[in-house]
């Protein structure tokens, strides 16, 4: 690494913040003619001035004992304080270090610029979880916030919040004598609910909704179930409802006692109406029992009077291949 | 005991001592002192020893427009501070003196 300008002044500054104890007069004093003494044994050695010089806070230490200023109470090793000090200093070499990368004077400056962005999200994280609150996840998290179902109160909420967000905001910045704990543990409780309802967004992207969820009037709040029957009153399984938007109709809920196993190809959601058979409340002629879906078969796969019919096929509609494998 | 220890103490009057002759600033003190043979001198001591010397009264400074780069500080000894130098020069020639001694007697006892 070649000594440049930037490691002078990143040495002055580490020098001088280890000196910080000492009266402002006197620590200028004994760095003044620090920045030109970096330059000439920059100029005149190879290595870099840490190297060279040691690291700027023992150089630090040499030069108040040496000046007979008195040695820093605070670098008593083993002192907490003295320890807090020295992490405070990397911390702040770091801090200029990593946003000069980012072409800011620190870091900090940078997430200073920031800070609006972040009081408008914060209103708005306030709005949703206050949504979650009151309506429950059961509703599933959309994008804005819905009270009861209902939007518009959701979106006056929502602008108050952020409103309200950016004043505490501003307030924030002007005063310091706000019980800063409180807020801070406020922040954090909204950045986790903020990751955590985007992982469930996330998680429900992946798995997709098989049934997109259609809104369905509350009279029909009573149905668990649907059976279909064709023309000869034979009940018809594997039946799937579509709207006119081709959109599925999801009424009722598998709630069969014997249903044990939901995923896969036996989760009765995949599989189409009714969800259990055995409550069907017409029962067909006995000559004719539960029957395999007829369903035309795709050119090239088994007919389904080939095979035998199973009690439970695993297979959805989509795939109609009876049974692969008779089962007796 | 190594060199840095007993620079230590004989660093003012190594300093005032580079001085005597000839004004100069930081660096070129340190230079100095570096070529006397006082290899082992800090650069932090040179200069803390420089403002101590200074706020003591000893020295003056005066500063100098350089051709390139900032101005330089000189440092400058002033008479409080060749009175300091003869009393300390005199001090460390009777001190080094008893010391050759008590080396000699020691090493021929030896």
């Amino acid at each position: 690494m070649t000594v440049t300008e930037q490691e002078i002044a990143d040495y002055v500054v580490r020098v001088r913040d280890a000196l910080t104890d000492l009266p402002p007069a006197i620590r200028d004093e004994l760095t003044e003619d620090l920045p030109e003494h970096l330059a000439v044994v920059a100029a005149e050695s190879g290595g870099t001035l840490v190297e060279r010089l040691g690291e700027p806070e023992a150089y630090a230490v040499e030069l108040r004992i040496a000046a007979g200023v008195g040695a820093d109470r605070r670098s008593a090793t083993g002192d907490p304080i003295a320890f807090v000090d020295r992490v405070h200093a990397r911390l702040n070499t770091l801090d200029r270090q990593l946003g000069r990368r980012l072409g800011y004077p620190t870091v900090r400056a940078f997430l200073h610029l920031l800070a609006p962005g972040w009081w408008i999200l914060r209103g708005y994280l306030a709005a949703m979880l206050l949504a979650v609150f009151t309506t429950g996840l059961n509703g599933s998290i959309g994008l804005l916030p819905r009270f009861e179902g209902h939007l518009s109160v959701g979106l006056m909420t929502l602008a108050a919040l952020v409103v309200a967000s950016v004043m505490l905001g501003r307030w924030e910045a002007r005063s310091r004598t706000w019980p800063g704990r409180l807020l801070v543990l406020g922040n954090l409780v909204l950045v986790g609910f903020g990751l955590a309802a985007l992982v469930y967004l996330e998680d429900r992207r992946v798995e997709g909704d098989y049934y997109a969820p259609i809104s369905v009037d509350s009279q029909y709040d009573h149905i668990r179930d649907v059976f279909v029957y064709d023309s000869e009153g034979r009940l018809v399984e594997y039946a799937r409802l579509f709207d006119q938007n081709g959109d599925p109709i999801r009424l009722g809920y598998p709630d069969c006692p014997d249903l044990q196993n939901l995923s896969g190809n036996a989760n009765p959601l995949l599989r189409g109406y009714p969800y259990c058979p055995e409550a069907a409340p017409f029962r067909p002629q006995p000559t004719v029992g539960p029957s395999p879906p007829v369903l035309p078969a795709p050119p090239g796969t088994v007919q389904p009077e080939s095979a035998a019919s199973p009690t439970t096929p695993e297979t959805p509609p989509t795939t109609p291949t009876p049974a692969l494998t008779p089962t007796g | 005991m190594d060199t840095t220890q007993l620079l230590k103490g004989v660093l003012d009057l190594a300093v005032l001592a580079v001085l005597r002759d000839e004004d100069g600033y930081g660096y070129d003190i340190l230079r100095r002192l570096r070529d006397a043979g006082l290899a082992e001198v800090g650069d932090a001591s040179v200069y803390g020893t420089l403002r101590r010397l200074f706020a003591a009264g000893l020295l003056t400074t005066y500063v100098v427009p350089s051709e390139s780069g900032p101005h330089r500080k000189y440092y400058s000894l002033n008479d409080a501070g060749r009175e300091q130098f003869a009393r300390s020069g005199k001090l460390w020639r009777t001190f080094a003196a008893t010391m050759d001694t008590l080396l000699d007697d020691r090493g021929r006892a030896a």
